[in-house]
């Protein structure tokens, strides 16, 4: 090791400039990222208030929070950087983890899961 | 410090299969699970919230969007501050990284202070309570779980902010112990003192007492905040070389993925559980 320090002193140089270059380049990122999630935080909550139709403010909220998330996991955590395994084993959780919520919320939404006074209410009202 | 000859790959290690440092692997996975974990229990809140039982209670006259806003505003900026010590650590600068803890600490307390702040709001001014309706117990439950989160974050940032104080001499190894163990037992009196303080001064300001009044209430906790400050920082002037640096930078960022994580938990339920219930 020493020798091929010794044979090659450049590389070395080169690289650490590199990395702390790479390093500088990543601080401003984080800054403006925050700035940025700070902004779309705001826009969401002036959102609640507009006067417009209720499934577009849910679905604007809903995508400007999938953008701050996924800005966080991709730049504050790295994953931009990381080898793409780290995404994928923790994607796995995430869809996972979606799934149960879309089906939870589907099965519960389902007439079969009323309470059964509100299923015969329901049924008497029908009739 | 560290023996190596040229600048560390934090983000890829040769000596595991993978090419994934081993702690970083460990802490995806860990993550991935906690993401169903979290899943399971917003879908619960959520499932209540769009079909209330008889007698729910009206939330948006219990929420306060402005407090949520601004935790939520603090918690952004503390995911900002860990990852600026997470990059100076991978660039071998201990004194910045310390920095950038503590800042990160200060939000963490600030965050857990405004979650103990809206729960004694929620149970004394409001009602509501963990078992007097549905909404109470599904909200307690899914924040307080964060907030769980939150804690167990900063405590683990205090514990790592008094390693990078280690002595790089090893014969000092019994020493640094006993006076690791005295600064965690500062940390720990100066924090629950401060977060008294904290509360006892809005509530005093609340009340129209102003910061004579808080002092009259609250000077035990008020006193020993400050002492804790003080002793705090003269214990952060310790000089010589320490055993942290560069190549710690892996233990830094496991704990900066876990608290980030903290923070996108918070984005989700920001939307689904505050947000979507004023429209």
């Amino acid at each position: 090791m020493a020798s091929h320090a010794a044979h090659s002193p450049a590389p070395h140089h080169d690289e650490h400039a590199h990395a702390d270059a790479h390093s500088e380049g990543k601080f401003h990122i984080f800054v403006q990222i925050a700035m940025l999630l700070a902004v779309i935080t705001g826009v969401e909550i002036v959102l609640i208030y507009l006067p417009l139709t209720k499934w577009l403010i849910v679905t604007s909220l809903v995508v400007l929070s999938t953008v701050k998330f996924m800005f966080v996991i991709f730049y504050f955590m790295h994953l931009k950087w990381d080898k793409l395994f780290c995404t994928i084993i923790f994607f796995i959780g995430l869809v996972l983890a979606g799934g149960t919520m879309w089906a939870l919320l589907k099965l519960f939404s389902a007439e079969a899961s009323l309470p059964l006074e509100t299923a015969q209410a329901a049924l008497r009202a029908l009739a | 410090m560290s023996s190596h000859a040229g600048p560390i790959d934090h983000h890829h290690d040769h000596t595991t299969s993978t090419g994934i440092p081993n702690k970083k692997l460990f802490m995806w996975a860990f993550l991935a699970s906690d993401c169903m974990f979290f899943g399971t229990l917003i879908s619960t809140h959520l499932i209540y919230r769009l079909h209330p039982p008889p007698g729910s209670p009206d939330v948006k006259s219990i929420f306060s969007i402005e407090l949520t806003s601004f935790s939520t505003f603090i918690l952004l900026m503390s995911s900002l501050l860990m990852a600026l010590a997470v990059n100076s650590l991978q660039k071998g600068q201990v004194r910045s990284t310390r920095q950038n803890l503590i800042g990160t600490i200060f939000f963490g307390l600030i965050f857990l202070a405004c979650q103990v702040y809206e729960f004694s709001h929620f149970v004394h001014e409001k009602g509501l309570t963990l078992s007097n309706s549905i909404f109470g117990s599904t909200f307690y439950v899914l924040t307080g779980t964060h907030g769980c989160h939150v804690a167990i974050g900063v405590l683990w940032l205090v514990l790592m902010y008094i390693r990078s104080f280690k002595p790089a001499d090893a014969d000092q190894g019994r020493a640094w112990l006993i006076k690791g163990f005295f600064h965690l037992i500062v940390w720990g009196v100066t924090i629950v003192a401060s977060m008294a303080s904290m509360l006892g001064l809005v509530h005093a300001i609340q009340v129209g007492d102003g910061f004579g009044g808080f002092l009259h209430h609250h000077p035990v906790e008020f006193g020993v905040s400050i002492l804790g400050l003080i002793v705090l920082w003269l214990l952060s002037r310790q000089e010589g070389p320490v055993d942290f640096g560069e190549a710690n930078a892996m233990d830094v960022e496991s704990m900066g993925l876990y608290w980030h994580f903290v923070d996108i938990v918070w984005i989700v339920i920001f939307t689904a559980v505050y947000l979507l219930e004023y429209l």
